[in-house]
């Protein structure tokens, strides 16, 4: 079980994250939904470690892991795909994936990849070709199959939508259902709301750093609520 | 037609032969550099002064009685440690502290200078110079040309390959790129950043460890010979762009081909100043250099 206990984080003198908490168990997906700038993205630059917490705790199936380095993170299961995929651009596309079999726990080996190029093909393809080079949804898979190589049990998804064809955004959501059926405990910030709380079992949404509102994702009353606080 | 081809054999191509040579020097000395600024974002001011103490440090173990052959491996070797030191307890220290191009460039400019006084308190200001390993001149195309120089050229063009394919052909590699390019992406999937860092810093200190222990024989060892070459080092970075291998290779080949050709036809003190002129325009028309930073695309 992931929880994380009264999280705060500042960037400076701004206390971006003002007492966030929140569990989940093996095989749920959380949603993180709330305006531009209310701190879901330190959220999650918080638990991944990009960013020191101020208070507040990270455990992870008991274990301690506040304020650990990301690679620390990294190592205790805890993956991200950021807001702007961070493909390494200068890397192929198997170099990414590679770099992503270092987290994998009990050795890796190239049949890894390939069991994710049998998910990807499109990935297969341009195997050789550097990241700059794909488009923004293939990038968008890049940086969803270079997490899932190493088998994690928590994954940060920020904005996986942004900025892609419907088509491309029906893929992802379906590589996040996979990724709940295969036990991980995904965390999910998403501006296209409709969509994303299909897919939530439970949802929080984020206003000035605390948490205003909480829910069931399947239960009518609080997506209409949802939907009112979100005006959307 | 005879003069022409005299001129193309016994002046043009020996003197093209002694910029390579020196060309592949400048590399040896720029690639560390490269590195080290292409990862860390450190300007190493310091890099000439590793370089001295590769060379000196040559000097001292072969009056112990070490083979140059041998020394030729051992001196990086040996450097490796000073570099994850230095790295680990002064360059990460003020690393992530405010202005860290500034801080960084007065710490290790601060740095060359007491490594500089300790070769001229331990060894003397005076000049050494070494045996050379590969004394005489072979033939080549009917020109006689300094072994030496030939194995410099040789020597050197193993060690670029080679350097080349650990950065672009390996994981490590890949590593090194990953974190170039974007630290926190890198260490969230596993990268050990901290030790990438220190072994890319430690790596560009041993390079400059074998330029020092290669170029002793030709260019003499004293305790400012990190001056000579740093300058002509950081040129060919500029121009290649910082951070970029195949930058550094191709601005050492080609600002090193201009200083020793224009040396024929007009005086050679005016060879620099083309060589820095080349350089400012690059900074006016082209400020990246040649190529792009390791690590981006």
């Amino acid at each position: 079980m992931l929880k994380i206990d009264q999280l705060h984080a500042h960037y400076g003198l701004a206390h971006v994250l003002q007492g966030v908490s929140l569990t989940a168990d093996a095989g749920e997906v959380i949603g993180l939904f709330g305006r531009n700038g209310v701190g879901k993205t330190t959220f999650f630059k918080t638990i991944a470690g990009w960013l020191r917490p101020t208070d507040g705790s990270v455990t992870l199936d008991g274990e301690t892991l506040t304020g650990h380095s990301p690679d620390a993170m990294n190592r205790a299961g805890v993956a991200i795909v950021p807001e702007d995929r961070r493909i390494f651009p200068g890397l192929s596309v198997e170099e990414n994936l590679v770099l992503g079999l270092m987290g994998r726990k009990g050795g890796s080996s190239k049949s890894h990849l390939d069991t994710v190029y049998d998910r990807f093909p499109r990935l297969a393809e341009r195997r050789k070709q550097a990241g700059n080079t794909l488009s923004g949804g293939e990038q968008q898979m890049l940086a969803m199959a270079r997490v899932m190589v190493a088998e994690p049990r928590v994954v940060l998804i920020d904005e996986p939508s942004e900025g892609l064809a419907p088509m491309i955004v029906a893929e992802v959501f379906a590589i996040i259902r996979e990724m709940r059926e295969a036990g991980t405990i995904v965390l999910l910030v998403e501006q296209n709301v409709h969509e994303a709380i299909s897919l939530c079992d439970r949802f929080m949404v984020l206003e000035r750093g605390q948490a205003i509102l909480t829910g069931e994702g399947d239960d009518d009353d609080d997506r209409k609520r949802l939907l009112d606080v979100l005006a959307v | 037609m005879p003069d022409l081809i005299s001129y193309l054999q016994f002046v043009l191509a020996p003197q093209m032969l002694n910029g390579l040579a020196l060309g592949v020097s400048v590399i040896l000395v720029a690639l560390g550099l490269t590195i080290i600024f292409g990862l860390l974002d450190v300007i190493n001011m310091s890099h000439g002064e590793f370089y001295a103490v590769g060379a000196f440090g040559a000097l001292a173990l072969s009056a112990l009685g070490f083979n140059y052959w041998v020394l030729i491996a051992l001196v990086p070797i040996l450097m490796i440690p000073i570099g994850v030191l230095t790295e680990r307890f002064l360059i990460r220290r003020v690393y992530d502290g405010g202005d860290r191009h500034v801080s960084t460039l007065l710490l290790t400019f601060g740095l060359g200078m007491i490594a500089e006084d300790l070769l001229k308190i331990v060894f003397g200001p005076n000049t050494h110079r070494p045996e050379n390993p590969l004394p005489g001149a072979t033939e080549v195309l009917g020109v006689f040309i300094p072994t030496y120089r030939l194995f410099l050229i040789a020597i050197g063009a193993v060690v670029i390959v080679a350097v080349a394919l650990v950065v672009y052909r390996t994981r490590l590699g890949a590593m090194v790129r990953a974190a170039a390019f974007d630290r926190n992406m890198a260490a969230s999937l596993g990268v050990r950043v901290g030790w990438v860092y220190s072994g890319a810093f430690a790596f560009g200190v041993a390079l400059a460890g074998l330029a020092g222990v290669l170029l002793a024989p030709i260019y003499s060892v004293f305790p400012t010979m990190g001056h000579d070459f740093i300058l002509m080092a950081f040129t060919v970075v500029i121009v290649g762009g910082m951070g970029s291998i195949w930058g550094a290779v191709i601005a050492g080949v080609l600002l090193t081909q201009i200083q020793a050709i224009s040396s024929l036809v007009i005086s050679p003190v005016w060879a620099d100043p083309i060589v820095f002129g080349v350089m400012v325009l690059v900074l006016m028309f082209r400020p990246q250099g040649i190529f792009g930073r390791i690590g981006h695309a």
